[in-house]
């Protein structure tokens, strides 16, 4: 019977011991952080100091930021206290998209939307526009408002996927109004490939949609070169080119705020209403050890002429426009009002080439 | 020149029909279990820990051309790892694919040992995900990675058991591999930006080492496989760290079959030349 003799032995040992060194020398190292106070404080400061794209634009000075917050813990705080702490530090960052999630608690920046007018009533649209009479699906309702010539869309959330038939079906059932209302108030974004979908029932060829950027390291300044992306027409679906006014609030945000800012640029369509809310920024997700996560802004997003929306995209000029509280009162909306009169003059002014094109 | 000479010598023989040569292949069906341990620091900066489990497929068998010396090995690998965060409130999965091809020249020493050493080629697919995480969920991965093999084989017997041990070991030398830029969201390729993706793979920015331990009891027709895995798997793009380390008790069956067609028998003159044993 073979056996193994003492040399051999010693050498196969050798190997497999050399084997699983290198196994574990190998590896590349990663940052830790201890799981106490001072440690979480540490993994959130870095994960937003190596990650988050705006500390330049929003002229915010983080290593001060950090210094200043790191001082002020106390060791004696529960969890409560900390977490709040946390999230003061985050709300110096001013961003709707930065939140710390806990298992008790989620922080949110809530200033870039409440120091400003609602400017939205949806139960006024409802009952006194729509006459709680109206079609619904995909996260939006419509209804054709025939007395006064235009369509009204209302898309709430871009969180919301809708099928394309749909879309052609609710466009080609307005097709006889002087023009469309697309009212975006309120809607706080979701998936930007919705932004897309959306968008492209609305031009007629390529248009180039914006810019977008990543962080290509730790520097608050190592961002990739800006990369233009286009959005393409909906072939063989329905594309409406007649004129659109896009209703916007301050609560229009992210992906609503980049809908908005591609659709300024088309010629037949205008911004009415208040600037939106911004959120350019695409959110990335971090954690730090006590298991608490954290999402903030990673991914600039620019628009079509390289302006940063973070702050907001503004109506077209001449068509700024508020709600008008008193006629609020008496249950009328002031901005979808002006919005209707701004299609049906466009439609005296200009009848001629615009149309609703459905390639079956 | 002398040792084309032989080969063909020896190629001439074979087809005169004076020694016919069978070249058992030897098929093991495996599965694995263990431990693993994460990092993707695309996706969080924290060391996951929990359980990995694989189904494995291996086939070897002597080469044609020169059947004493060399070996080929096609494998197929498809593994699944749930891990949680230090807090014990996330997960991350990871599962990956791996298909590999490989010849190793064998060097024959006494006492039932044999030493094997060659290369092989291979592609691993795969995805970590995260599901807590928003516009940064999944971590695709990607390599196409020539390696270096080799082996170490005993073929004995412990009382009146025939088995054999093996510990094989693997590690990319070269290749390629994908990977997104430090922040780079799958958005933006899916946009159309693909520049930068594939990178250029050598130890240093993405170290792989497969440990493998086996042992065939060989029982009698079909023997039993069992052993451990120790692969490591470690990789650097854009500051990017991708780590996983999985600890496998492997079990499973391997089978020696030839395959015999209407004209060739096996006689007394066969020689049967296997792959492992």
């Amino acid at each position: 019977m073979p056996c193994i003799d003492m040399s051999t032995q010693k050498i196969l040992a050798a190997l497999l011991a050399a084997s699983v060194c290198m196994g574990v020398g190998g590896c590349h190292s990663v940052e830790s952080w201890d799981n106490d106070m001072y440690g979480n404080f540490d993994a959130l400061w870095t994960a937003l100091d190596e990650h988050y794209c705006f500390f330049e634009s929003k002229d915010v000075d983080w290593e001060e930021t950090g210094r200043r917050y790191r001082a002020g813990i106390d060791p004696e705080w529960d969890y409560h206290q900390f977490f709040d702490h946390c999230s003061a530090m985050l709300a110096e960052l001013k961003d709707g998209h930065t939140n710390l999630v806990s298992w008790f608690d989620v922080s949110y920046y809530r200033k870039w939307w409440s120091d400003y007018p609602q400017n939205f009533n949806l139960r006024i649209i409802q009952e006194n526009y729509l006459g709680f009479d109206y079609h619904s699906g995909g996260g939006m309702i419509y209804k054709l408002l025939e007395d006064r010539k235009v369509g009204y869309m209302r898309y709430s959330s871009f969180a919301a996927g809708f099928g394309e038939s749909f879309v052609d079906d609710m466009l080609y059932s307005m097709r006889e109004a002087d023009g469309l209302v697309i009212d975006v108030r309120d809607n706080g974004g979701g998936d930007m490939t919705n932004v897309e979908k959306l968008v492209a029932h609305f031009i007629n060829e390529p248009v180039l949609a914006g810019y977008i950027s990543h962080k290509t390291g730790p520097g608050h300044n190592d961002f990739s070169e800006p990369y233009p992306f286009t959005y393409e027409p909906a072939v063989k679906h329905v594309r409406w080119l007649k004129p659109v006014v896009v209703l916007t609030n301050r609560s229009t945000f992210s992906a609503a705020n980049t809908f908005v800012s591609v659709m300024k640029y088309l010629p037949h369509v205008v911004i009415a209403g208040a600037t939106t809310g911004g959120g350019c920024g695409m959110p990335f997700s971090s954690e730090i050890p006590c298991g608490w996560s954290v999402r903030f802004s990673s991914c600039p997003v620019y628009d079509a002429e390289m302006n940063l929306t973070e702050h907001g995209v503004e109506p077209t000029k001449g068509a700024e426009v508020e709600m008008d509280p008193e006629a609020e009162a008496r249950g009328e909306d002031t901005m979808l009002e002006f919005a209707i009169a701004l299609l049906n003059s466009a439609a005296e002014d200009d009848s001629e080439s615009r149309s609703v094109i459905w390639e079956q | 020149m002398r040792r084309i000479l032989c080969s063909l010598a020896a190629a001439l023989a074979l087809t005169l029909g004076a020694q016919t040569v069978e070249r058992p292949v030897l098929s093991s069906y495996t599965v694995e279990a263990g431990s693993a341990h994460l990092v993707e620091t695309y996706l969080s900066p924290l060391k996951y820990s929990g359980w990995g489990t694989a189904l494995g497929y291996e086939r070897m068998q002597a080469m044609r051309f020169d059947p004493d010396r060399w070996t080929m090995q096609l494998r197929g690998r498809l593994g699944l790892q749930g891990t949680r965060n230090p807090a014990r409130n996330a997960t991350m999965w990871d599962v990956d694919l791996e298909l590999a091809w490989g010849m190793m020249r064998r060097f024959r020493l006494p006492e039932g040992f044999t030493i094997m050493a060659g290369g092989s080629t291979g592609v691993d697919a795969g995805v970590f995900y995260n599901a807590r995480n928003s516009n940064n969920p999944a971590a695709a991965k990607a390599a196409w990675t020539v390696r270096a093999l080799g082996a170490a084989v005993w073929n004995g017997r412990v009382g009146r058991l025939p088995l054999c041990l093996r510990y094989q070991a693997e590690l990319p030398l070269a290749g390629m591999f994908f990977s997104p830029e430090y922040g780079e969201l799958y958005y933006e390729i899916y946009l159309g930006n693909h520049k930068g993706l594939l990178r250029g793979a050598w130890p240093g920015n993405y170290f792989r080492l497969n440990n493998l331990l086996t042992c065939d009891l060989r029982l009698g027709r079909t023997n039993l496989r069992v052993g451990y895995r120790f692969d490591v798997l470690s990789t650097k793009a854009s500051r990017i760290v991708t780590r996983r380390i999985g600890h496998y008790f492997v079990f499973g069956i391997a089978n020696e079959w030839i395959s015999l067609g209407a004209r060739n028998t096996l006689s007394e003159k066969t020689r049967i030349i296997n792959a492992l044993y």
